[in-house]
């Protein structure tokens, strides 16, 4: 009794110490926004010895000037750079745009899509679906390139539809799979069922399936939702003055130095709704990861 | 109230959509598929095609055209050194990362699958990593790994492993183990999270008739719980693999395929001959990891019975 006792207060001290050491990374991050210039460029350590500052988060979310900020303070801290724009909040909008319309997109050409896959038969199914699958084995680079110019030609480069149109386009495997994994989890007969009763094939799938696959379909548009915040090949390519987050941000490492304070501060506000979003869907997170393929 | 809503089903039932054409209620899976379809082959086999034609040009530096000339691009990209150095070094960060991720993955999942207290917090923790944007994730690890003011730096000049004058990003020895280490850090969590969903779901009895047998707890680990996770792992390597071998995110942000050509992967390659605007090349070697990346899954896929 004494011995299981000591080994599960162990087993305690490890799991939560590797836990921790996952979390040291996103905490050294969001400790580092709120820490004044000095303290970020210190070549030892500072952990909480610092005077915490909002100044980061000033100017990238609310548009402060940073010599404004400095004067303020009397003109010391880093006045390094140019007057290169960290006002974020555009970046966060258009972010959001793409997300929300890609998402909308996606999942609802996916979910007609996932129902067929699910219930209808047809020759070379399996193939059709391996295709699908097989659009999800394209590396970034080599969507990004030929869209580059098929973009340029319709005129879609840098616009939030082109880049809209690009998200869905590279979401849509996820949530095919995904949606189709969770139609499958419907009974059959119940379709069957209402087909006897007269319905369509489209009122089986208005009236019956839809409403109950409706959390499968809230995961897959979080899933899709996460995956389009996060997306960053893509829209560094096909876009120069629309920027989403992670291309922002990584305009902050400019040729004068790395404005830690200020990608901090974005990156942390950034990863906000994803975290919220992860939080509310863990129960289908690990059929979302797998396409589908693991139901857990 | 039952009746009511029995009603309200009935009268859906009814309901004729008149404004829907007969086919499209019918019970062939064509408009049911069409948009996915068109959607796919629009901005899926149309730009692949476009790629295709663009790999056999050439473009003219001063009129700007691409001129026909056959596979000459390929012949190139086949005999050119750099192309074959970043195809190793994509195959050695999938392999290395792989393997890393799948044990580490493995005994962490073991260790958090736990009933007490505290471990469904730790579980919702480890997911944090996964939705952090990798190139957010590339930077944080590029934070803690700065030459100067990095904390890691530090801690390793601390205890010795590491000299002062050894950037961790900056040494050729240590870049591209520098950059795994953020891959590592976000993507164990990943196997964490499917390893823990398979050893949930495997049933009882075989563990428990082993123990009866007198078998330890690492013997029936090693004979009972590993191969009927077989499946699990085999999904989860697979995804893992085909994320791996695309890798492009950490590089750009954390070392641009320096020092030298060092950590450059093929998708950064290709990614750096379109930003010298030699278009053809890009597409040509955007192709070869297409290529490489499909011969590899779709032969995991075959060995490893992988269904969708």
């Amino acid at each position: 009794m004494r011995h299981q006792r000591v080994t599960g207060i162990l087993r305690d001290i490890c799991a939560w110490g590797v836990v921790l050491l996952f979390m040291f990374p996103l905490f050294w991050w969001v400790l580092a926004s709120f820490k004044p210039y000095s303290a970020i460029f210190s070549t030892t350590p500072v952990f909480f010895d610092f005077e915490p500052t909002l100044d980061n988060y000033r100017v990238t979310l609310l548009g402060y000037s940073r010599v404004e900020l400095a004067f303020e303070r009397g003109g010391v801290g880093g006045t390094t750079g140019g007057s290169w724009s960290y006002y974020a909040v555009p970046s966060i909008i258009q972010s959001v745009v793409v997300a929300v319309g890609s998402t909308a997109l996606a999942v609802t050409i996916a979910s007609f899509a996932a129902y067929a896959l699910a219930r209808l038969r047809f020759n070379g199914q399996h193939h059709f679906v391996f295709w699908v699958l097989a659009q999800r084995m394209m590396p970034p680079i080599a969507v990004a390139i030929p869209l580059f110019f098929i973009f340029r030609d319709l005129g879609l480069r840098d616009t939030l539809l082109g880049l809209i149109l690009a998200h869905t386009l590279i979401n849509l495997p996820l949530a095919v799979l995904l949606l189709k994994s969770f139609f499958e989890d419907v009974p059959r007969e119940l379709d069957e069922a209402a087909l006897i009763d007269g319905a369509s094939r489209f009122q089986c799938f208005r009236l019956v399936a839809l409403p109950l696959v409706r959390t499968g379909i809230a995961a897959t548009a979080v899933l899709c939702f996460i995956f389009s915040w996060t997306e960053f090949l893509i829209s560094l390519q096909l876009t120069t003055s629309i920027r989403t987050i992670p291309v922002k941000i990584s305009t902050f490492v400019t040729s004068t130095g790395t404005e830690w304070g200020f990608i901090t501060a974005l990156g942390s506000a950034a990863l906000v709704p994803c975290f919220l979003f992860i939080l509310a869907v863990q129960r289908h997170l690990v059929r979302g990861l797998t396409l589908g393929s693991l139901k857990d | 109230m039952a009746s009511a809503k029995a009603d309200r089903m009935g009268s859906h039932r009814l309901v004729r959509l008149p404004w829907l054409p007969p086919f499209l209620a019918s019970d062939h899976p064509l408009p049911w598929l069409a948009p996915l379809v068109a959607m796919l082959v629009a901005f899926g086999l149309y730009p692949l095609l476009y790629s295709a034609w663009l790999s056999l040009h050439e473009r003219n530096r001063f009129t700007r055209q691409n001129v026909f000339v056959g596979l000459q691009q390929w012949a190139e990209a086949l005999g050119d050194d750099r192309m074959w150095h970043a195809l190793w070094v994509t195959v050695v960060y999938t392999v290395v990362c792989l393997v890393i991720q799948l044990t580490l993955g493995l005994a962490i999942a073991l260790l958090l699958d736990c009933e007490r207290r505290g471990y469904g917090v730790m579980r919702a923790l480890m997911t944090l990593p996964l939705v952090v944007p990798p190139a957010i994730a590339g930077m944080m690890f590029l934070l803690l790994e700065d030459g100067e003011f990095g904390v890691l730096t530090h801690a390793l000049v601390g205890i010795g492993l590491l000299g002062r004058d050894q950037p961790i990003l900056g040494t050729a020895g240590t870049a591209l183990a520098g950059v795994m280490l953020a891959d590592i850090w976000q993507w164990t969590p990943f196997m964490v999270l499917i390893l823990l969903a398979g050893l949930r779901s495997l049933p009882r009895e075989p563990f428990e008739a082993a123990a009866i047998d007198g078998a330890s707890r690492l013997q029936a680990f090693r004979y009972i719980a590993l191969p009927m996770l077989g499946r699990v792992i085999a999904v989860a390597v697979l995804i893992r693999g085909i994320d791996l071998f695309r890798i492009y995110d950490y590089i750009y942000v954390m070392t641009g395929g320096g020092p030298g050509t060092v950590t450059e992967t093929l998708s950064w390659y290709a990614g750096r001959a379109f930003g010298v605007a030699d278009f053809p090349y890009a597409a040509t070697l955007s192709l070869i990891t297409l290529i490489v990346l499909n011969i590899l899954a779709l032969t995991f896929i075959r060995v490893a019975r992988v269904r969708f």
